[in-house]
């Protein structure tokens, strides 16, 4: 090594003979380039840094929300007392009407922080009694702030939160003393009286909501022979007796179940609970209203963590409560993925067939010149746009036009005529076809000539060459454009609105009613649900975790939904990885 | 004339009619190839080739780089068809068949000649699926048949020892050479007439060469063999006949030993005694 130095050296001395002068053996700062290579990795930098920060903020809240926070209760100087979860804090400017009113000292402090003082928000719940989920309290209102023990946090079905403290509670019509009931004790009641939730809400929807569809279905073959028939055939005349008769046994099942649930609905009535907040007003409401309770200021991190994994559970297998703010969103979810699972059944058959033909069979010429960048363009049309052409071409005039062959007895109100995810999947599968179609291209055109040829050299047709060799060689790529559309498709949120996603469907695409798969069906979907909790809903303060954790959810499904796509991929990669050469 | 025969700028090259000093084989002949012409674009790069290649025999083709000698074997089963801008004319026939007449079936003419190419190029399946393919794109689905022919394939590919335990790997696991003994197997799988190679030990190493070569010995007799060649002394050893090409034109052909011993033009023994080229 430091031989090599020497020789160097020796070199970099001028030779003689050698003009020195003219020849500096300096590198200009701009020739090397690099304050051009600081520039790039600046902004690869800056570029990371963004997407790190923003991927943290959102995982940061996302885990933190449904962790149990203390309850605080604040002493105002004013005398009231304020009980809540502290959410965030800021500083403001307080105005000179505000200032004018407090004592020396704040002023003092104030003007010690420039002109600002701190404030906390405090949610304080009970929307019920004090018509606002969240209150801002500053520092210098404050007299004492405790966190008291016994201080309960309350999920109701309806509502809302409650903090506040137990009061009263009635078990089966008789009022007890408290002091009798340890939480486990008033936890098993209260777990008792929501599987009669349970089960009334089953009876309610799943029961009932079948015999009416049953109803339902006899009345629309009733119509239908109607429409088919004329209304004084002998064919109607038959089928409207059989149809009342058939109504008739169904209206009396529907009587039966009615009676069931309201017979568990009087067993409910006489479970009931008194909560009180901090001021001392009083609530009471039955206690299968409520859907968890625990002690904040009480809980071992045990305690803690078990609340947190119930909020989650709830939140990945329940649906969606109080305008969407609370409980959980399966639905979302379930909607998320069906409909990009069918987007990808469209798409890639569509993309793939389109790039075998524009890349294998059509001669490569102006007319393919200018289809390949009309593809091109389309990518880079608004998503509303493919919107408005999926509600106006797929849903009113595919969708109207199945109504009026299929289901005309159904008419005025439509079946297809309308937004539902098979139209909301049509719709993102045109928007995201020309990212399949371009990448499985580009994979096409790398599978080397050589394979062909040697396939072609067998005898094999153009067709047996493409499917036999060319495809399965072209796969990897083809499932990247795959992946690639997936992502963007998952996420894509405007045009969804027009097509079929709503706020809340009352029913999944999928259930037990013949033929099983509802496509026509409107659908939940996680992109449009942080929309809506975030942005439409009555307290956007109380939306606001739910946005962060819905976000959470969305990005850990895309992620899912790639990488077993991605792993898919790189299994069939691995069959072209060749030893030799 | 054009840009190729300004190429060559001082000797002008004084085409002769070619040399003809052919071994007949006793089946006649396979290949009949009469005023053959081939053009990329306006460029032509095969100049009115004429000649007869004998059945059962394996017929070399020389000269320097570029004289056309993959143009040349790529026309035999219309391989050039897969570039757009090639135009031939001419006659040329397999069997007394036309290979570029009206109404020729391209694909049943392919399915007559098996090639093998200047690199490896086994498919991502394994061996058996490689070796049987030619019976695959055929619709041939009896187990038996298919596992008889993968054999005798294997084993005129001289690879059967090697790869019959292993049979399921994928063709791409195997060594360069091996890959290159593989094709052999697939091109012969479907018992064609003919067997085209083009420089198909250029890649390996003279050990797998050895082997190639070993391997076309053998072949000879059953299949009519046309290989293209840059290694004269490998055209010397495999060869009953040697056509050299010399700039799009066929120069001289005939009986191997008598072209490298005592050659009939000038232009031949230049390039065999390495004046050029
Ligand atoms: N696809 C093509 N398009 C245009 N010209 C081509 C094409 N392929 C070959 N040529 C030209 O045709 C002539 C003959 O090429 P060919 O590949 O047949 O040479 P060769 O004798 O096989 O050479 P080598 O020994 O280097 O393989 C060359 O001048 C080459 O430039
Ligand atoms: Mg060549």
């Amino acid at each position: 090594m430091s031989t090599n130095t020497e020789t160097t050296s020796n070199h970099a001395e001028p030779k003689p003979g050698m003009n020195a002068a003219s020849r500096r053996y300096t590198t200009d700062l701009t020739a090397t380039g690099e304050p051009f290579l600081w520039g790039l990795g600046g902004a690869l930098a800056l570029g990371i840094l963004l997407v790190v920060g923003f991927l943290v903020l959102i995982f940061w809240n996302g885990i933190a929300t449904f962790w149990p926070k203390p309850i605080e209760v604040v002493t105002l100087n004013s005398g009231t007392v304020v009980a809540g979860e502290p959410t965030r804090d800021n500083v403001f400017k307080p105005g000179d009407g505000l200032l004018e009113r407090l004592t020396e000292q704040d002023r003092e402090i104030i003007d010690s922080n420039v002109g600002f003082a701190h404030r906390v928000l405090y949610r304080t719940g009970n929307y019920d009694l004090y018509n606002e989920d969240f209150r801002w309290v500053s520092d210098f209102e404050i007299a004492k702030v405790e966190t008291p023990p016994g201080m309960y946090l309350f999920e109701r079905q309806e509502w809302g939160v409650f903090i506040g403290r137990i009061a009263g509670l009635v078990l089966d019509g008789e009022s007890r003393n408290l002091s009798d009931y340890d939480r486990a004790a008033i936890q098993e009641q209260q777990e008792a009286a929501r599987e009669r939730f349970e089960e009334i809400r089953h009876i309610e929807r799943d029961e009932i909501g079948e015999v009416n569809y049953y109803m339902e279905q006899a009345r629309l073959d009733l119509k239908r022979v109607a429409l088919d028939h004329g209304r004084d055939s002998g064919e109607y005349r038959q089928a409207e007796r059989e149809t009342e008769q058939q109504i008739t046994e169904l209206q009396r099942e529907y009587e039966q179940l009615a009676a069931r649930a309201e017979a568990i609905k009087e067993t409910d009535r006489r479970y009931r609970i008194t909560l009180e907040e901090i001021g001392g007003e009083q609530k009471e409401l039955p206690l299968s209203e409520i859907v968890r309770f625990y002690p904040a200021n009480d809980l071992s991190p045990f305690g803690k963590a078990a609340v947190y994994f119930s909020r989650w559970g709830e939140f990945l297998t329940s649906e969606p409560r109080e305008a969407n703010t609370e409980g959980g969103v399966l639905p979302a979810i379930f909607g998320t993925v069906a409909m990009t699972l069918i987007m990808v059944v469209f798409v890639a058959p569509l993309g793939v067939i389109t790039a075998l033909y524009l890349r294998e069979y059509a001669k490569q010429g102006r007319l393919v010149s200018i289809v390949r960048i009309s593809v091109n363009n389309l990518a880079g049309v608004p998503s509303i746009v493919y919107g408005v052409f999926g509600l106006g071409f797929f849903a009113y005039t595919l969708g109207g036009g199945i109504d009026a062959l299929f289901y005309p007895e159904r008419l005025p109100s439509p079946t297809f005529g309308t937004g539902g995810i098979l139209w909301a999947s049509l719709t993102l599968a045109l928007l995201t076809v020309p990212v399949v179609i371009v990448a499985s291209e580009e994979a096409l055109s790398a599978v080397p000539r050589s394979m062909r040829e040697g396939s072609l050299a067998c005898g094999a047709s153009t067709w047996q060459t493409l499917r036999r060799v060319v495809l399965p060689r072209a796969m990897p790529g083809i499932m990247t454009g795959l992946i690639l559309a997936m992502a963007r498709g998952a996420g894509e949120v405007a045009p969804l609105m027009l097509v079929g996603v709503v706020k809340l469907a009352p029913e999944l695409p999928v259930d037990g009613f013949f033929p099983y798969v509802h496509l026509e069906r409107s659908f939940m979907h996680l992109g449009f649900h942080i929309f809506d909790v975030g942005f439409q809903s009555r307290n956007s303060e109380a939306g606001k975790p739910m946005v962060y954790v819905t976000t959470m959810l969305l990005l850990a499904l895309i992620v899912l939904m790639n990488a077993s796509a991605i792993y898919i991929r790189n299994r069939l990669k691995k069959r072209f990885a060749g030893s030799a050469f | 004339m054009n840009a190729t025969a300004e190429a060559a700028p001082d000797e002008a090259p004084k085409f002769n009619p070619t040399a003809y000093h052919v071994t007949k084989s006793d089946q006649g002949d396979i290949l009949d190839i009469r005023n053959f012409n081939l053009w990329y674009d306006d460029v032509q790069a095969l100049f009115d080739i004429t000649m007869e290649v004998p059945r059962g025999l394996v017929t070399a083709l020389i000269g320097p780089s570029g004289c056309g000698k993959s143009t040349l074997l790529r026309c035999i089963n219309r391989m050039n068809d897969l570039i757009d801008e090639v135009r031939v004319d001419g006659r040329m026939a397999v069997d007394e068949r036309d290979i570029y007449g009206k109404g020729v079936d391209v694909i049943s003419l392919r399915k007559r000649m098996g090639m093998v190419f200047q690199k490896p190029n086994p498919f991502a399946m394994s061996i058996f699926e490689n070796v049987v393919y030619p019976l695959r794109v055929d619709g041939v689905t009896d187990k038996s048949v298919l596992e008889d022919t993968c054999e005798r394939a294997l084993r005129g590919a001289a690879l059967w020892e090697e790869t019959k335990d292993r049979l399921k790997e994928s063709g791409l696991s195997m060594s360069g050479g091996q890959q290159q003994r593989l094709c052999i197997a697939r091109a012969i799988a479907s018992d064609p007439e003919v067997l085209l190679m083009d420089e198909p030990a250029s890649a390996l190493d003279p050990i797998a060469t050895a082997k190639i070569e070993e391997l076309i010995d053998e072949l000879r007799g059953q299949y009519s063999i046309v290989i293209v060649t840059h290694n004269m002394q490998q055209a010397a050893r495999v060869s009953d006949n040697t056509a050299f090409m010399y700039l799009g034109r066929l120069i001289e052909f005939g009986h191997t030993e008598t072209l490298f011993t005592n050659p009939k033009l000038k232009q031949t023994s230049d390039y065999i005694s390495g004046r050029f080229g």
